[in-house]
């Protein structure tokens, strides 16, 4: 869907990088810059904030070198033009913190929970940084590309080998 | 009345009007409800800070049906990823399967067929009647109208049957897959819709004479559960929680999908923003879904319920018996199943709840690599914290069944 | 003079049965459930209750709020691992007798779940006497499950349970 309109977001000091995805159109800011791209998207119209989380991109051999491990998604729309944004942050594996958008967008608050309950990703700024979906003593990070599938190994089925046990600590 | 600011429980400062100001004095009492327990709509879990019978802090504790379904779909194939997507908001199956079948398609690049998208839009709205059916009865049964439960079970009965007939399943039917949908109509479905379509607004006419003008329902929604536009947008409330309060934002009306923009119906809005406003919502939820099917039923054009593409889906089992070709589309269908080029989409729907989205990433193999549902019931659920402060606990159980939460789909 | 007699005179007013079987008939017949739904299942349990299927007829309609108030768990979902020691705790709130239907493949092995958040069975922290399979199982599955706990019932007496 093509509409000419100005794209001020391009302009923005923190994007890197923006395109089109099977219709959907995203940009790609800078990790730090999250928070104050989010406040001008906002101001800019994009009042509605419909959800936030992340992708593993875990090297595959499909896939053997991504940027960075983590992507955080930030899904945005401006309610009167109709319109969607989404938000990309590569995050790295080794310091997997990024700023909070809570601040900016009441719902991200339970989103970066659960963010960080099933990735291992730290929101600073963020005022209860807790588990929300495990269980509050539950060790390890669910949906990590590394964590097992878990449940238990069924005999005779094709994959196997490939499922594991869950962890011992549950 | 005077407005005090308070921090909200995680950290949001709310501004408010004051409550009463007799307060009830002494010392602030947590108490712990769920997750077991009655009124909760699933295992929901409140700890709730009272000062006598006025809420000062609610926290929503929240896990206790956490199934795993992100991850669960990144191991299994595309097209058996539609038999989990159904049982994350088990009260509207079919929009979950609808939201996953138009992101895939979107990637596949593939449109369904216009009779597919009129069975689809068909099979959703007695969705939508058959989910407001159970909200309504449930609604109705914690705040003491015991009937209605057993009025709204029984449309919901015909619903499930013809799902049944249609499916084969009651429930979790997978009926919409990427493609198209799973099987043609039947003689007998269609007349057990026309059969339906006739009746339903004698129903709601019946639900709206024990509930509309009643007093006691009236004194038990009227005025609880406030809850304003600007709030409903900045909180992300999506349904009947931003209808209510003034907002005409429907997706099949302002972001149409699946053949949508052809129906002539109406959003339900009401002004209110309280319990009362988003109950006569919904009733007016369920006569526009008996338009749409009337509609739906009169215009449903003939051809293919399915996109003709043997590398997506199989082939009519005649043809295996004569066709090479089709032995081996089947064959590769059957063990490893179709590719989705790389890339990644969001597609919503207007669930029963509110907006259902799915978020789905491939890259290029016959397995997803990431699924997010943007659950309703998550988002609307923080606007229960919100709403519930400063009210007594009998309005609670008024404004947690106003919310219209599943927990599957708040915990996926 | 012996039992002949003793039927003589009071005629079919008199029944003879064991008191095993009359405590099993009345425990049989008036089974309360506590109200345990999870998820999916516990929607088709509502439609049990509800006006088609009736599960009144049975004696069940009482659906308690409190366990210390029931006899019978349905239990009716998927059973995640943080809910695990929740449904630990209000089985062992039930007074004796009592029973548990799994009701659904979520309960009964996991179903559709084969993964980290889902218990794979109920049966690894409660002991079952029904298994209803179906996801969700039918309200005349359920039904069904409820006769043959019935049985079962009868036929335990006031025997206590292994």
């Amino acid at each position: 869907m093509s509409k000419a309109r100005t794209r001020p977001h391009a302009s923005h000091e923190h994007v890197l990088d923006e395109g089109v995805s099977a219709g959907d159109r995203w940009i790609t800011v800078k990790r730090e810059g999250i928070a104050e791209t989010l406040r001008a998207l906002q101001a800019e119209g994009y009042q509605s904030f419909l959800f936030m989380s992340a992708v593993d991109h875990l090297a595959t051999p499909v896939r053997p070198e991504p940027p960075e491990r983590f992507e955080l998604i930030y899904q945005l729309r401006n309610l009167e033009a109709r319109e969607e944004l989404r938000v990309r942050v590569w995050v790295p594996e080794d310091d997997p913190v990024a700023p909070t958008a809570s601040e900016v967008y009441a719902p991200a608050g339970w989103d970066e929970r659960e963010t960080w309950d099933l990735f291992g990703i730290r929101f600073d700024g963020h005022k209860d940084l807790v588990r929300i979906l495990m269980p509050d003593d539950w060790e390890g990070h669910p949906l990590r590309r590394d964590f097992p599938v878990g449940g238990e190994v069924v005999d005779f089925s094709e994959d196997h080998e490939v499922w594991q046990t869950a962890p011992e600590k549950a | 009345m005077s407005t005090e600011t308070e921090t909200g429980v995680q950290g949001m400062t709310i501004t408010r009007e004051a409550p009463p100001t007799d307060h009830f004095g002494g010392e602030l009492l947590t108490v712990n409800f769920g997750p077991q327990h009655p009124s909760t709509h699933g295992v929901l879990r409140l700890i709730v800070t009272l000062d006598g019978e006025l809420i000062r802090g609610i926290r929503p504790v929240i896990g206790y049906l956490h199934t795993g379904i992100e991850k669960q779909m990144e191991a299994l194939r595309w097209q058996q990823a539609v038999v989990v997507t159904d049982r994350h908001d088990y009260l509207s199956p079919l929009h979950n399967n609808l939201a996953y079948a138009l992101a895939v398609e979107r990637l596949l690049g593939v449109e369904a067929p216009p009779r597919a998208q009129a069975l689809r839009v068909i099979m959703c709205e007695l969705n939508r009647i058959s989910s407001h059916c159970l909200w309504l009865g449930t609604s109705s049964l914690e705040l003491g109208a015991m009937s209605m439960f057993m009025y709204c079970l029984r449309e919901r009965d015909t619903v499930l049957a013809m799902n049944e007939e249609i499916s084969g399943y009651r429930m979790h039917t997978s009926y919409i897959r990427p493609g198209g949908v799973m099987a043609d109509a039947t003689e007998r479905f269609w007349e057990m819709l026309a059969d339906f379509v006739e009746k339903m607004p004698g129903h709601v006419d019946e639900y709206e004479n024990l509930l509309t003008n009643n007093p006691i329902w009236r004194r038990r929604t009227v005025g609880i559960g406030y809850l304003s536009v600007e709030d409903a947008i900045r909180l992300g409330a999506t349904g009947p929680m931003i209808r209510g309060s003034g907002k005409p934002w429907d997706l099949r009306k302002t972001m149409p999908y699946s053949g949508y923009e052809k129906y002539d119906f109406e959003v339900a809005v009401e002004s209110a923003g309280d319990c009362y406003a988003r109950y006569l919502c919904r009733i007016k939820e369920f006569r526009e879904s008996v338009r749409i099917l009337k509609q739906a039923m009169a215009s449903i054009p003939d051809g293919p319920f399915n996109v003709d593409d043997r590398k997506l889906l199989p082939p009519p089992r005649e043809e295996l018996e004569t066709s090479m070709e089709a032995v081996i589309h089947h064959f590769k269908l059957f063990t490893e199943g179709y590719s989705v080029p790389p890339g990644d989409v969001y597609a919503a729907v207007e669930s029963p709840r509110g907006e259902h989205g799915c978020y789905v990433v491939s890259d290029g193999t016959h397995k997803p690599r990431r699924v997010k549902f943007r659950a309703a019931s998550f988002v609307n659920l923080q606007a229960l914290e919100f709403m519930a402060l400063g009210s007594m606990i009998a309005d609670m159980i008024a404004i947690i069944g106003t919310a219209d939460t599943v927990l599957g789909d708040v915990d996926r | 003079m012996g039992v002949e007699t003793l039927v003589d005179v009071l005629g079919e007013n008199v029944l003879t049965t064991t008191i095993g079987k009359i405590v099993g008939w009345g425990r049989a017949n008036s089974v309360w459930p506590a109200q345990f739904g999870l998820a999916c299942c516990a929607i088709e349990m509502m439609h049990t209750a509800g006006p088609q299927f009736d599960l009144g007829r049975f004696g069940s309609e009482a659906m308690r709020a409190s366990p210390r108030q029931s006899d019978l768990m349905i239990v009716a979902g998927r059973v995640s691992q943080k809910m695990a020691p929740v449904l630990r705790q209000i089985y062992d709130q039930m007074p004796e007798p009592k029973w548990v239907i799994s009701m659904g493949a979520c309960a009964s092995t996991g179903g559709v779940f084969n993964n980290y958040a889902i218990l794979q069975g109920v049966d690894k922290i409660v002991p079952v006497d029904v298994y209803v399979p179906g996801c969700p199982p039918r309200p005349e599955d359920l039904l069904n499950a409820l006769m043959i706990l019935q049985e079962k019932i009868k036929a335990q007496g006031i025997q206590p349970r292994v």
